[in-house]
């Protein structure tokens, strides 16, 4: 068995916005040794950056994820990929993990398994799970898994869920500023509901602290920075930095999702005086029609009456998607806690909002994202 | 308002089309010289009996036709699948005659894939007397042993860019080629761009009148996947995004610019190699100085493009853009875009790895210089170890504010001092 406080840490993933962060400040701080596990070679320049031990190859090749964990006291399973990476490839990491005898398992989850609408005691990690989109359901899927060896094989596995990651890098942070810089995200209903922020650096103290607490396995954790951020306040400080304005809305001004849509476009077309008599000039359409009981002839035609053109919100070009990532996740009404993590782990966020801004703005400026000369 | 101006610029055809065109197919029948093609016969003749004089690769009895240089293939990895092999099988001036790499399954598959005869050695050395001459597509840091003994037996050899990684490791190579009269030609492949021998033809015409700057910005997240995964290295890439991408920018910099040296280097490198980098550069262009500055990055997207200002206005030449060049004049919102007179605005993109393979094999044939051989190519070299040798690092905020504060989440104190920046490099100057 690998020691109680390791050493030397497999990192899956290493070359996004965790993985290549939680590679830097390990090789920066002398804190862990890590081995980052890298499959697209070009994608790694970021820790390239250090002399780290890399390992190179594809989670579903059992035989190169192998390789990878000789020599490993802990992993951190950060990897994203297709649906084969994301079920064969964890099973892959989690078979050598237990073969190499690891002393712990941190996974990293995400709070996408409570779904888009989370049910209001999701504050806590003891919620139900009720996912309602694809990500979502992978994330718990593997959950599932992770515990499972937990139970089986008795590897201590740890779960992090964080929820918006923010900093330099992420792609949250570039994506909302290009979204402002587009016109296309506007805040809805005054943006009041909290935006579920973490900064990148306070996820990693999370994940240090997961590998070696002794209260850490068998647990499921929200990572959270403390401090409460409105969307309101999220949006505004990034159009400040993107030197834009944001135009706020109603959430009934919204263009409906595209599901929603189908049903109201297709209705929209039926209403149409036009396409209403060509139907009727269609003896099986005709027939069908008659053939219904009188109530619900007369609920198709109350509702395709009611049927109206979907508005602009003030003026005939800007519209909003109410599915846009940025909006859609204006309605999620719950903040989650970390007082868990913070109670069982010492999770402390050393890194506040206003800093965590500061540090993505130098970086947003350095990267060429924002101006340079209004900096 | 936008003005597209092709016309009005007389520029001469550009070389690169020119060499194209000189390299028409030999004639079949060796003897039957015509007036034309008999002098291109007769040298290629020389270089064989050479060659066999040295004990390399012509050897009797390969099925190569007269006047076909016969290509081996040394490195099949991700480069050498896109650009080098397509630009090989679809020339009618050589046959592919052998291919090399360490990995059996990968040669199966270029194999299957192309459907080659038998021709896949494990073994470089194995493709010695089946070949005329290599493209070089191993990993940087076997540039220079691996071309050293094929140049050494009279192999002509195309190596892919950097040349080699050390200025000491080109002069090897340089003196191997000529030791053997044997071709050295060094795959800067944007030198076969259109617009770098307008940009360079314009410079020369005083075009843009006396040059004040030039700004280089390339830059995008991540990028060339090496199958072989060398470039995660110094010990085996040589460097970081200066090596990666920087190569290109060098070489095309000291060849529109002359003799070019380095002022200051700061870059992101923490102990392995760098992923971002700026870098100033002064020069002396008709006698007068000009400073330049390179920003070079490989997690960020830029530009990519390089602006050339002079007194008259700027020109902007854009890495995606390689037909035409973009003048800004002085004090007027119009923009021009110039081309090439051979170049019609219809004409295709070039195959400018074809064109790099032709103007080698004309090297070969003809014995005249490829357009960048090793002597240019050590230059770029050279300025490479000039720019790591006064390197500093380059201020990250975002990086270091919070380590103190994070580094006591982890299970042991926290080490005294971070990674050391690496040596600079034995021969820099």
């Amino acid at each position: 068995m690998s020691p109680e406080r390791p050493r030397r840490v497999l990192v899956t993933g290493a070359t996004g916005l965790i993985g290549g962060r939680l590679c830097e400040v390990m090789a920066l701080t002398g804190a862990f040794e890590p081995r980052p596990f890298v499959h697209a070679t070009g994608s790694a320049w970021r820790i390239t950056r250090f002399p780290l031990d890399f390992a190179s190859g594809d989670l579903c090749d059992r035989a190169s994820v192998d390789r990878a964990m000789d020599g490993c006291d802990a992993v951190v399973h950060l990897a994203r990929g297709d649906h084969a990476v994301m079920r064969r490839g964890l099973e892959n990491v989690l078979r050598a993990a237990v073969m190499h005898r690891v002393s712990r398992f941190v996974h990293i989850s995400s709070v996408a398994v409570y779904g888009s609408q989370p049910p209001p005691h999701s504050v806590s990690e003891a919620a139900a799970t009720r996912p309602d989109l694809p990500y979502g359901h992978t994330k718990l899927e593997q959950e599932r898994r992770v515990l499972r060896y937990r139970r089986r094989r008795g590897l201590d596995v740890v779960i992090l869920r964080p929820p918006n990651v923010y900093g330099p890098f992420a792609s949250f942070t570039v994506g909302m500023v290009n979204t402002i810089r587009s016109h296309d995200v506007a805040l809805v209903d005054g943006g009041r509901n909290p935006c579920n922020l973490v900064y990148v650096d306070n996820l990693v103290e999370a994940i240090f602290l997961a590998l070696w607490r002794p209260e850490a396995p068998g647990q499921v954790f929200h990572v959270t920075d403390p401090e409460p951020v409105s969307w309101e306040r999220c949006i505004t400080d990034h159009a400040a930095l993107a030197g834009a304005d944001v135009p706020r809305v109603a959430a009934a001004e919204l263009v409906p999702p595209a599901r929603e849509r189908l049903w109201r476009d297709s209705l929209r077309a039926l209403a149409d005086g036009e396409v209403q008599r060509s139907l009727a000039c269609i003896p099986l359409v005709r027939r069908w029609f008659q053939w219904l009981p009188e109530p619900a002839k007369q609920a198709v035609r109350a509702r395709l009456r009611r049927s109206e053109p979907v508005r602009h919100n003030g003026s005939l070009e800007r519209r909003f998607r109410a599915d846009h990532p940025f909006i859609a996740g204006q309605k999620r009404m719950v903040a989650h806690s970390s007082e868990k993590a913070r109670r069982l782990l010492g999770y402390t966020a050393p890194v506040s909002y206003d800093e965590g801004m500061r540090l993505t703005e130098a970086w947003l400026r350095q990267a060429q994202i924002l101006d340079v000369s209004s900096a | 308002m936008r003005h597209l101006w092709r016309s009005a610029y007389s520029l001469p055809d550009i070389p690169a089309a020119a060499s194209q065109a000189a390299l028409a197919p030999c004639p079949q029948t060796p003897g039957l010289e015509d007036a034309t093609q008999g002098g291109s016969l007769t040298i290629i003749s020389d270089i064989r009996a050479d060659v066999a004089t040295s004990g390399a690769g012509a050897r009797a009895g390969t099925a190569a036709g007269p006047g076909i240089v016969r290509i081996g293939l040394i490195g099949c990895g991700a480069i050498a699948q896109v650009a080098h092999l397509p630009a090989v099988l679809s020339s009618p001036q050589v046959e592919l005659a052998a291919i090399s790499d360490l990995d059996a399954s990968r040669l199966q598959y270029l194999r299957r894939r192309y459907r080659l005869g038998p021709i896949a050695f494990r073994d470089y050395r194995d493709v010695v007397g089946r070949v005329d001459a290599v493209i070089l597509a191993l990993p940087n840091h076997l540039h220079a042993p691996v071309g050293v003994e094929l140049l050494s037996r009279g192999i002509h050899v195309l190596c892919e860019k950097p040349l080699a990684l050390t200025r000491q490791e080109c002069e090897q190579l340089c003196q191997a080629a000529r030791s053997t009269a044997s071709v050295l030609a060094v795959g800067f492949v944007a030198r076969f761009f259109p617009s770098t021998e307008l940009t360079k033809q314009l410079l020369e015409s005083r075009f843009l009148g006396e040059l004040q700057s030039f700004d280089y910005e390339f830059g995008s997240p991540g990028g060339w996947s090496p199958l072989s995964g060398y470039n995660l290295a110094r010990s085996t890439c040589g460097g970081g995004v200066l090596v990666v991408s920087g190569s290109h920018v060098l070489d095309q910099m000291i060849y529109l610019f002359g003799d070019v040296d380095v002022t200051s280097h700061a870059d992101d490198c923490r102990g392995g190699i760098e992923a971002n980098c700026r870098t100033c550069f002064a020069a002396t262009v008709d006698g007068r100085p000009l400073r330049g500055r390179v920003v070079l990055s490989k997690t960020h997207q830029l530009p990519n493009r390089v602006r050339i200002v002079g007194e008259r206005g700027t020109l902007d030449v854009r890495g995606s853009q390689t037909r035409s060049v973009t003048f800004l004049p002085s004090g007027s919102p119009l923009r021009h875009e110039i081309t090439a007179a051979a170049l019609t605005p219809a004409s295709a993109e070039p195959d400018c790895f074809q064109l790099q393979l032709h103007d080698f094999v004309n090297a070969i044939r003809t014995g005249a210089a490829p357009r960048v051989d090793g002597e240019q190519a050590t230059r770029s070299v050279v300025l490479t170890e000039r720019c790591y040798a006064i390197a500093t690092t380059l201020e990250e905020p975002w990086c270091e504010a919070t380590l103190e504060r994070l580094a006591h989440a982890g299970p042991y104190p926290p080490p005294d001092t971070a990674a050391p920046r690496p040596p600079a490099l034995a021969s820099a100057s």
